[in-house]
């Protein structure tokens, strides 16, 4: 076996035989918690390798397609669901992990979220006051500020006038962007290279501190002897064919876990049901589901342009929902839409004419599992949406289609089983209000995950601590959103960066 | 004897309906056998038919086609799944027939207006599972039907050509699957990072969209 270099990138074409690497931390995973770590750890004099089984995407591979992107980007091409409750969730497998992908959406938790989560999880140190220095520090490092007025575009300001004609509180959108031109792409990679993805940033600088960034390596498990853990092993894999191939083993003083919140249990289960005392390894999986709703406009609203998701409303988050712009590959959207023959082409039509906006909600009575399978890391995911969850999608639905009307819409587009396919309305819509729905009859998505491997005071209610580190394991770290003890409310990715950043701190002083 | 002569007339019969006689599709598909690529064809045909508010039919968009490089981008499990899906809307009618004469066979092979009948059968069922179904193919078949230029470019909605900014990103990482020598940059071709300045929407489409784009 041959020793790699430290302070180098590799990529699949570059493994020609097993190797073995000996370093001070080995970070698993390059997503928004993997790569701040291996960032904050480098800086802090660590020898890091971080591993990541997705490769390095450059704008040339970028495809402007949805669903040929999503087959690229995402796992299991972007058809992931749950099971229970159907909902697709999608989570993605490249350099910088969700971050390549996603609208680049920063909320910082909200003050009552950090206080339930200290109450209700018995943690100490996890107050406004505590977090803020943390989201701080990568708010500056990645450009986190709201979305200029120039590239919102229509789709975004009809929403600040549809929830100003109501009294609804809104605000651009904060996002870690940096120059971004409104095209609109997040979704299938900014070409603009505006988004401050973690393949641009982070890992950048973990390169540059002497960090090994090792790509196109899959963790299959983690090595653990006599108590403590001594490294991880796995596989090369061909970028989207997942061929394994050369073997590879990285021993190291402390791994951290940042696979995401499904695939960080996975492997934990595949190596001896690893840091599992409290039983909740895999348990207590939580979503942000989201629906969405299309308001078609008399003049042309061209929604290809503006910034993603540049506009929101936080207005009802303690009723349990956050409101959003929303834009994707029209073909993605245009999957929602109801109808088939002349009547879906007539809708189709009208896309240049819409703006599409969607509401998150705050599921936390929904709970499910994440179990490794018996061949594979791709886990079985089982969930169910509690019925009073249920509740609070269709007042948001209603309150989106409220917004429409306020803002001037023709008619809306529900996509909801059971009622209109078109509203023309607010006293129409109505329906959506009265109507007792059925979870089948929405169209719900949950690209927002959590909880898998919580964070609680009590070791026997939790996998770790406060800080990241496993309760059953001293030298044994988890920093992806798996570690957030209940849904954030928000957008995840700030706070599970700002959780990373603490992390990284915490085992830099104790390594 | 004649038990089995009749099992073997009934399994015959059986294999014949579901598995002979698709017509020949006009070009070879990596991935789709004969009887996906007819059931794609008339599928497509039967959700995007010719007229309307967008030009293109979904036999124009060549849908059948699109699938069939979608099915060489997904994991084995995933493929399997969507072909399920078309083996179980290809064949659901010799059980459940369509309304009208000659109904009890394959979708592929109904009249069009028996098959947009069937469509709206399982967009409408009370059955949560089988509008399921029709959403998962509706939903394939747009994607595809998107995939065709013309329909984007007619609604205005193509991707306009960007040309993106060289970063110091770009001098770490080849493109996928190639070796870092390739990367065609050095630090003197660091450029200035975007300005923020909004993109021009009359300005020309990305040349994977323009007009003559295969
Ligand atoms: C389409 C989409 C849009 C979104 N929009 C937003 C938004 O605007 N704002 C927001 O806050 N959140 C958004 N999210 C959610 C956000 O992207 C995620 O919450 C965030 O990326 C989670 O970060 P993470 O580090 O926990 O995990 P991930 O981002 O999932 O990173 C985990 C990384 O680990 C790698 N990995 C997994 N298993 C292994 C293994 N065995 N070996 C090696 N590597 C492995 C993965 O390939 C991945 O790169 C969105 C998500 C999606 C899918
Ligand atoms: S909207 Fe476009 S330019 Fe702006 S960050 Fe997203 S992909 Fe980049």
């Amino acid at each position: 076996m041959s020793a790699l270099p430290t302070g180098d990138l590799r990529v699949f074409a570059q493994y020609e035989r097993d190797f073995t690497e000996d370093v001070d931390v080995a970070v698993v995973g390059s997503g928004p918690g993997g790569a701040v770590v291996a960032k904050e750890l480098t800086d802090a004099g660590k020898r890091v390798a971080l591993l990541e089984e997705g490769p390095p995407f450059t704008p040339a591979d970028f495809e402007l397609d949805g669903a040929l992107s999503m087959a690229r980007t995402m796992r299991e091409g972007g058809l992931r669901a749950t099971r229970g409750t159907v909902m697709p969730t999608m989570q993605a497998i490249a350099l910088g992990g969700g971050s390549l992908v996603n609208s680049a959406i920063c909320n910082r938790a909200p003050d009552f979220v950090l206080d339930d989560w200290c109450t209700q999880f018995e943690l100490e140190h996890t107050t406004r006051r505590d977090l803020d220095p943390h989201y701080d520090a990568v708010g500056k490092f990645l450009g986190i500020a709201p979305t200029p007025e120039n590239v919102l575009g229509q789709r975004n300001l009809l929403f600040k006038r549809g929830c100003d004609a109501l009294g609804y509180a809104s605000e651009p959108t904060e996002r870690n962007v940096r120059g971004c031109r409104g095209s609109g792409e997040c979704f299938t990679g900014c070409r603009t290279r505006a988004k401050q993805s973690l393949d641009l940033t982070y890992v950048p600088a973990a390169l540059r501190g002497g960090a090994s960034v090792l790509t196109s390596v899959r963790v299959e498990r983690v090595v653990a002897e006599g108590g403590r853990v001594r490294g991880v092993a796995g596989r090369v894999v061909a970028p989207f064919t997942g061929r394994p191939s050369h073997r590879f083993r990285v021993n190291a003083r402390a791994v951290v876990l940042a696979a995401g919140c499904m695939a960080t249990p996975v492997i934990l289960q595949k190596s001896g049901n690893l840091v599992n005392r409290s039983g909740q390894v895999g348990e207590n999986l939580q979503f942000h589901p989201g629906v969405a709703m299309m308001g078609v406009f008399r003049d042309e609203v061209t929604p290809q342009f503006g910034a993603t998701q540049g506009y929101q409303s936080r207005h009802f988050l303690r009723d349990g929902f956050k409101l959003e712009t929303l834009w994707a590959p029209p073909a993605v959207l245009a999957v929602r839409l109801p109808g088939y023959g002349e009547s879906l082409k007539r809708r189709l039509a009208m896309i240049p004419h819409a703006a599409i906006w969607d509401a998150i909600a705050s599921c936390n009575r929904s709970i499910g599992r994440v179990r490794a399978r018996a061949r594979g890391l791709d886990p079985n995911l089982s969930w169910r949406l509690h019925p009073q969850d249920l509740r609070i999608l269709a007042q948001a639905l209603w309150t989106l289609s409220e917004i429409f009307f306020a803002a001037g819409a023709d008619s809306i587009v529900p996509g909801v089983y059971g009622i209109p396919e078109e509203i023309h309305s607010r006293a129409e819509a109505e329906v959506l209000r009265t109507r007792p729905l059925e979870v089948s009859d929405i169209v719900i998505g949950g690209n927002h995950a959590f909880c898998t491997t919580r964070m609680h005071g009590d070791p026997r209610r939790g996998v770790v601590d406060e800080y990241g580190k496993c309760h059953d394991v001293e030298n044994l770290w988890i920093a992806d959103t798996g570690v957030f003890p209940r849904c954030p409310s928000v957008n995840p990715m700030w706070t599970g960066m700002a959780l990373a950043h603490r992390t990284a701190q915490a085992l830099a002083e104790r390594l | 004897m004649l038990g089995w002569v009749l099992f073997a007339i009934v399994v015959g019969y059986g294999v014949a309906r579901v598995a002979v006689g698709h017509p020949r599709p006009d070009r070879r598909f990596a991935r789709l056998a004969r009887g996906e690529a007819a059931f794609l064809a008339a599928a497509a045909e039967a959700n995007f038919p010719p007229g309307g508010d967008i030009m293109a039919s979904g036999f124009d968009a060549g849908i059948p086609a699109y699938v069939d490089r979608l099915l060489e981008v997904l994991r084995p499990r995933t493929r399997l799944q969507m072909r399920m899906l078309f083996f179980l809307v290809e064949h659901a009618t010799l059980f459940f027939p369509a309304p009208g004469r000659g109904g009890f066979r394959r979708f592929s092979s109904l009249r069009p207006e028996q098959r947009v009948a069937v469509l709206e059968a399982w967009e409408r069922s009370r059955f949560w599972q089988r509008r399921f179904v029709f959403a998962s193919l509706r939903a394939i078949l747009t994607l595809g039907y998107f995939a065709h230029t013309p329909v984007l470019r007619q609604l205005g909605l193509a991707p306009l050509a960007i040309e993106s900014p060289v970063c110091e990103a770009d001098l770490l990482y080849p493109r996928i699957g190639a070796l870092p020598e390739s990367i065609p940059y050095t630090r003197d071709d660091l450029s200035e990072p975007s300005d923020g300045t909004p993109l021009a929407l009359d300005g020309p489409l990305d040349p994977r969209y323009a007009e003559g784009a295969p």
